[in-house]
């Protein structure tokens, strides 16, 4: 029952993936975003991750969601011809996907990797929460680093020049 | 004191973002130059207090950071190429608004690239690999150029790649080993060899590297980003960025956490060689000056890689040696590139003809680092690609050898046809105005081309001296 | 003096060159540059005379080492070649005067001292390659700046000697394999097969540098259109004293030739010929220049057949005859530039009665022309007696050989003084004056130098020629000229003056006293031949090199094809195939590099 519902998920978590690309419609792409999100959330709680399912549904599902739907309400739609030019371009950059995925899976499935995910136990058991964190203060000035290049990166691309 | 190195960029953007508005502005250059001008400083010269000094920062927290020979030439490139760039960004960029973004986007790239060459665990790198690839989408961007947003968000969408695949491998590695300082995933890849899950943790996060060293077939967003980007972000993306972030920590990875290993290594020369071929196959039918450059250096590295597969002592001396060269004769193709594109105002080679006789020293230190990117005797790229070919030959791999040598000779061919469309002929009368190109590119077009001549031919003195012991990283 | 010093001669030299091109436009300034180059190495080779001194630099690696040694031998070239370019450049500054080539000279003449010095000095195979190479570029240079004929007989010169240099580079790759090291002081072998070619390679480049037979044929040439101060500075002096130099450290030091070897009977031979068929050439010909050309061929026979004969007193009398042919030569040279700068000419038909004109330069020639003719008590009889008295030992047919020359030697010297000091005065030559002091001051010195060392020939044997062998060698030797010898010598010289003054006698002219030899039944038919070039080696080598062009070029054109055709054109498909697989599409790039990290996967785990 468990692993059909996994399955179930899992089928609709590559549909939700692959709608919000294929479409044409940036909406329809932000709503399958979202979508996609939300079946994500189902799946992490299903691998008994509530606290990061929690941080995907408020984050991922609910306010980056908001946000591109709300910006996109104040762009112009596309006329209808233009709608035909892009699905064609869309199809044209895509269509050997699903060719490439196959081929692949014939070729794995011919050269029989031995598969054995089994891991090996660590050598001495740490507190997770001792390394994630005691262990960081080096990330800490990384992660920083990224967020003020990521300022810098708002102030430069999105930010009005007064001279121009 | 080797926090420093981290600490003193990060103190300058703080101090430069204070609401001091106009004073800071002129300040951001010569924070720049002082940064990047100091490690090459430190590292030469190598002042017992700064690197014995106890590190204050390390009183309070723990940063594990450790300079041995292979992060002290990555630390020279560094600062060398940060410099040039900074003189370029200078000259080239109008706009003091921008050219203010600029600087502070350098130094938080310098921060991204110093700590990565500098750290000990696999997480850390994961994160400042990152800056270093965040700060370079921005800088990319940074002028909204058309082209140079399209070259950004290609980068962008395989870095996005490359960062799954390597967080993905962090977390596996972190589970099979406890922890993620190189030294315990190395304890952990070796006692559980034949774990599949770690193998494939680990081809993971070679393919990511792979990705962001712009290997073939990797390499989809490289020729875009570094001809789109502007001059001087091409400087440093194509001399350092994507050297730090790719393939200093291939080495890093191949050599004491990964490795060594025989199918790595072989997967290491087939990329490497697959790279020198397509590479400088594809760079021979360029007509735009910066995408062969681009498609160039994708075929340099290919030799770094492949020497790096080799896995011998000397290979390895071969390939840090060569990455060092590489960071200088690549930079100052582009340094001139940039003068190039600044006073004709294209980059399309087949628009240009006969500026050697205006642009002189554009067209003499060119000539100097294309010669040394072929392997000219007695240039510094000719002695890293002969330790790379005799390295091969003596491990055996004669074809590999065979291939570094008949590529050599193609780089030859494309890097003369640019010299010759570019600066040889007749000067059309378009380009009758044309000058040579400001201080700020020409001086250090000049330092990067006294470097190549001089580590060329001072090699016999400094090969036992200083290149061998290159090799000390190797445990 | 620390070791360093030992590095000025080179840097001394090279350094004032880079002076005369940097003050060239300043007039006269160039000359100083040049001159006070010279007086500063003169000093410095004086100050390093009678020291040892090691100075030895990492370099290249493999065997390669900068290593530099001073001692007697090195020391006294050095001095030598000092003295010399001192001399010539004070010649030059008068001769040079109003030729457009001037600093080029001065400057090819200042990088040939500091070649000369570092290949004499190196005491690494490879470092003296490096040197004696840099010699060959100046001298292309210097005979190349006479003009376009000169350009010519450069591009002869070059390819001579540039063969015979490269089999010098591969007789020292083989010494170098022989003998485990590239340093020549640590090199000591007897010659065994192997070590026979070996030496026959080195020793082409050596008396190819002396300009022996059958080396030669670029000396003539270059005589006729190269400025004449260098020939008397770079064959006429420097070039003899660095290829005899290197043939007797090859011979004595590097390998221990002795009486018994087979290369002892080879270097007396090609000296013998040498001696022989150049002076026969010189006594024919009609020009100053080239006349003294001949002749400076002809002496190098002397100086390999001195050594050639591994007896000290012979080796003896061949170094003394380097240096005493470097005085002499030198000084005809410059006699002849006197010449040709008063008088506008060096061929013979058009001058005559200089003597009263110009009685200085005369006596100059007349003192190195009895010099050369070996006539008692000037310096050149006392090196010939101890190279006849070695010959002699070694068999009488080299002794015949030798005095044979003598005579030949003795002959035309006599055809030449008679034919441009002497006999009636020309119309053109009536206004002729006496060269400038600055040119005759070299000249002088450098004669009052050959009678020095011929009254006194003690000092300079047993200062400068006997320390080269050492104590060991010349124990049980005596250089008492043999009486016999000395009678024999002057029956010849006595015969050459009466066969002279007989020729003039049914010719009627200096001139022509030799032209009965020219027209000789047998000699006839080889003088044809020689004139036209038939026993030039050079010109052999070119018609066969012709043929062998004709052939390669059609094999040239196919593989021309193949590259330039095939090669490109494939290059050109494979670029333009890749460069159409980038089409910027992004998830093309995506895919790629995901099947990328397929097969790497694939190989990483399959090797669990």
């Amino acid at each position: 029952m468990v692993l059909i519902l996994n399955i179930i998920l899992l089928v609709l978590f590559v549909v939700g993936a692959v709608w919000t690309m294929m479409t044409t419609r940036l909406l329809h792409s932000a709503v399958g975003l979202a979508f996609t999100s939300a079946v994500l959330t189902v799946l992490m709680f299903q691998l008994d991750s509530p606290l990061a399912a929690v941080f995907e549904l408020s984050v991922c599902a609910g306010l980056v969601s908001a946000i591109f739907i709300s910006t996109i309400m104040l762009t112009k739609r596309v006329t209808a011809e233009e709608l035909i030019v892009q699905r064609k371009i869309r199809l044209a950059s895509f269509w050997f996907l699903p060719i490439v995925v196959v081929a692949a899976a014939i070729v794995l499935s011919l050269i029989h990797i031995p598969v054995d995910f089994k891991l090996p136990e660590p050598p001495v058991e740490n507190n997770v929460k001792n390394i994630m964190w005691n262990l960081r203060h080096l990330d800490l000035m990384g992660q920083i680093a990224i967020l003020l290049t990521g300022v810098f990166g708002v102030v430069t691309l999105f930010k009005e020049s007064k001279h121009d | 004191m080797l926090s420093l190195f981290v600490l003193l960029p990060f103190l300058a953007i703080v101090m430069l973002n204070l609401p001091l508005k106009t004073v800071t502005r002129q300040l951001a250059l010569w924070f720049g130059i002082a940064l990047s001008a100091g490690q090459v400083f430190v590292v030469i010269f190598q002042p017992d207090v700064f690197w014995n000094g106890t590190d204050l920062l390390g009183r309070f927290f723990t940063l594990r950071l450790q300079a041995d020979n292979l992060s002290m030439v990555m630390l020279l490139s560094i600062g060398i190429v940060t410099f040039a760039a900074i003189l370029v960004g200078r000259q080239t960029i109008a706009d003091s608004r921008l050219r203010f973004n600029f600087m502070n986007l350098v130094l938080l790239s310098l921060i991204g690239m110093n700590g990565t060459v500098l750290l000990t665990d696999l997480f850390s790198l994961y994160i400042f690999i990152e800056v270093v690839a965040i700060s370079s989408f921005i800088l990319i961007a940074f002028q909204r150029d058309l082209n140079a947003l399209e070259g950004a968000f290609k980068y962008i969408i395989l870095s996005a790649v490359a960062t799954v695949l390597m967080l993905l491998s962090v977390s596996v590695l972190l589970m099979a080993a406890g922890d993620t300082s190189f030294s315990s995933v190395a304890a952990a890849v070796k006692n559980s060899s034949s774990s599949h899950f770690v193998r494939f943790a680990i081809g993971i996060f070679i393919c990511g590297l792979f990705i962001k060293g712009g290997l073939v077939p990797f390499h989809g967003w490289l020729p875009a980003a570094y001809s789109m980007a502007p001059a001087a972000v091409s400087v440093l993306l194509a001399g350092i960025v994507t050297k730090v972030s790719g393939i200093y920590a291939l080495i890093r990875l191949s050599t004491s956490v990964f490795g060594p290993d025989s199918s790595l290594n072989a997967v290491l020369m087939i990329a490497g060689a697959v790279s020198i071929v397509i590479g400088a196959l594809a760079a021979t039918g360029q007509s735009d000056f910066k995408r062969m450059l681009a498609y160039s250096s994708i075929s340099q590295v290919g030799y770094i890689i492949l020497a790096l597969g080799c896995g011998t002592k000397l290979a390895l001396v071969g390939a840090v040696f060569h990455l060092f060269n590489h960071s200088i004769f690549k930079s100052l193709l582009f340094v001139n590139s940039a003068a190039v594109e600044q006073q004709t105002g294209t980059s399309d080679m087949d628009k240009m003809g006969g500026l050697g006789s205006r642009m002189p020293y554009t067209n003499a230190t060119s000539l100097i680092a294309f010669l040394s990117t072929a392997g000219v005797p007695p240039l510094a790229g000719f002695w890293s690609k002969l330790i790379i070919v005799i390295a091969l030959w003596q491990s055996g791999y004669y074809i590999y050898a065979f291939i570094a040598i008949l590529s050599s000779i193609i780089t030859l061919g494309y890097l003369l046809s640019m010299q010759r469309r570019v600066f040889f002929g007749i000067l059309s009368d378009k380009l009758q105005a044309v000058r040579e190109a400001g201080f700020g590119i020409v001086f250090p077009a000049c330092v990067l081309a006294a470097i190549t001549v001089g580590v060329g031919l001072s090699f016999p003195f400094i090969f036992n001296s200083f290149i061998i012991p290159i090799g000390a990283f190797l445990k | 003096m620390n070791e360093f010093s030992i590095l000025l001669p080179i840097i001394i030299p090279l350094v004032g060159a880079m002076l005369v091109i940097i003050v060239r436009r300043l007039g006269g300034m160039k000359e100083g540059a040049a001159l006070l180059a010279t007086i500063f190495s003169l000093v410095t080779a004086i100050m390093l005379y009678g020291r040892e001194l090691n100075y030895s630099l990492p370099w290249a690696g493999f065997g390669m080492e900068f290593t530099l040694r001073l001692y007697h031998f090195s020391a006294f070239i050095l001095l030598a070649v000092s003295v010399f370019a001192f001399l010539i450049t004070l010649y030059c500054c008068s001769f040079m005067r109003g030729k457009s080539y001037g600093v080029w000279f001065y400057f090819y003449l200042l990088i040939s001292a500091a070649m000369v010095n570092g290949a004499v000095l190196a005491d690494n195979l490879i470092l003296m390659l490096f040197f004696w190479e840099g010699l060959l570029v100046t001298l292309f240079g210097m005979i190349a700046i006479g003009g376009k004929e000169a350009f010519k007989a450069a591009t002869k010169a070059f390819i001579i000697i540039g063969i015979c240099d490269l089999c010098m580079m591969f007789g020292i790759a083989l010494t170098g394999y022989l003998a485990g090291t590239m340093t020549i002081s640590k090199i000591s072998m007897s010659p065994g097969s192997l070590g026979s070619v070996a030496f026959i390679f080195l020793m082409i480049g050596a008396i190819s540098k002396a300009g022996s037979m059958p080396f030669h044929s670029w000396i003539p040439d270059a005589a006729v259109n190269a400025p004449l101060p260098f020939m008397a500075f770079l064959p006429a002096s420097l070039e003899k004293l660095l290829g005899i130099y290197f043939l007797a450290r090859i011979s004595l030091d590097m390998f221990k030739l002795d009486v018994n070897s087979w290369l002892s009977i080879l270097l007396m031979v090609i000296g013998s010929i040498t001696i022989l068929a150049a002076v026969m050439m010189a006594l024919i010909q009609k020009d100053y220049k080239k006349l003294l050309s001949y002749h400076a061929i002809s002496q190098v026979g002397y100086m390999v057949l001195g050594i050639g004969t591994c007896l000290p007193v012979g080796i003896v009398g061949g170094l003394f005859h380097m240096i005493n042919h470097a005085l002499y030569k030198s000084c005809l040279f410059l006699t002849g530039g006197s010449v040709e700068k008063q008088a506008g000419t060096t061929s013979l038909d058009k001058l005559g009665g200089l003597a009263l004109k110009m009685p200085i330069t005369f006596i100059c020639f007349l003192v190195a022309a009895a010099s050369i003719s070996g006539v008692p008590p000037f310096n050149g009889f006392f090196s010939k007696e101890l190279v006849y008295e070695g010959a002699l030992q070694r068999g009488a047919i080299f002794y015949l050989a030798a005095v044979l020359g003598s005579f030949f030697t003795a002959a035309s010297f006599l055809k030449l003084g008679h034919s441009a000091f002497l006999g009636k005065v020309s119309d053109a030559n009536k206004n002729v004056k006496e060269a400038a002091p600055a040119m005759l001051l070299p000249m002088i010195v450098i004669a009052l130098i050959c009678i020095l060392f011929g009254v006194y020939n003690h000092f300079p044997l047993s200062n400068f020629i006997k320390p080269i062998l050492g104590e060991q060698r010349l124990a049980g030797h005596e250089f008492a000229i043999n009486t016999t010898l000395i009678v024999i010598t002057v029956v010849v010289l006595t015969g050459a003056l009466l066969h002279h003054l007989f020729a003039v006698k049914i010719t009627g002219s200096g001139l022509k006293s030799a032209d009965y030899i020219r027209y000789a039944p047998v000699f006839r038919g080889i003088y044809n031949r020689a004139e036209n070039k038939y026993f030039d080696p050079y010109d052999i080598g070119l018609k066969i090199v012709n043929v062998i062009t004709k052939t390669a070029w059609r094999i040239d054109r196919a593989v021309d094809w193949i590259y330039e055709g095939l090669t490109v054109r494939a290059v050109y498909l494979f670029s333009n195939g890749i460069r159409s697989a980038h089409t910027g599409n992004y998830s093309l790039y995506i895919v790629w590099s995901l099947l990328g990290a397929v097969l790497v996967l694939i190989v990483i785990m399959k090797s669990v």
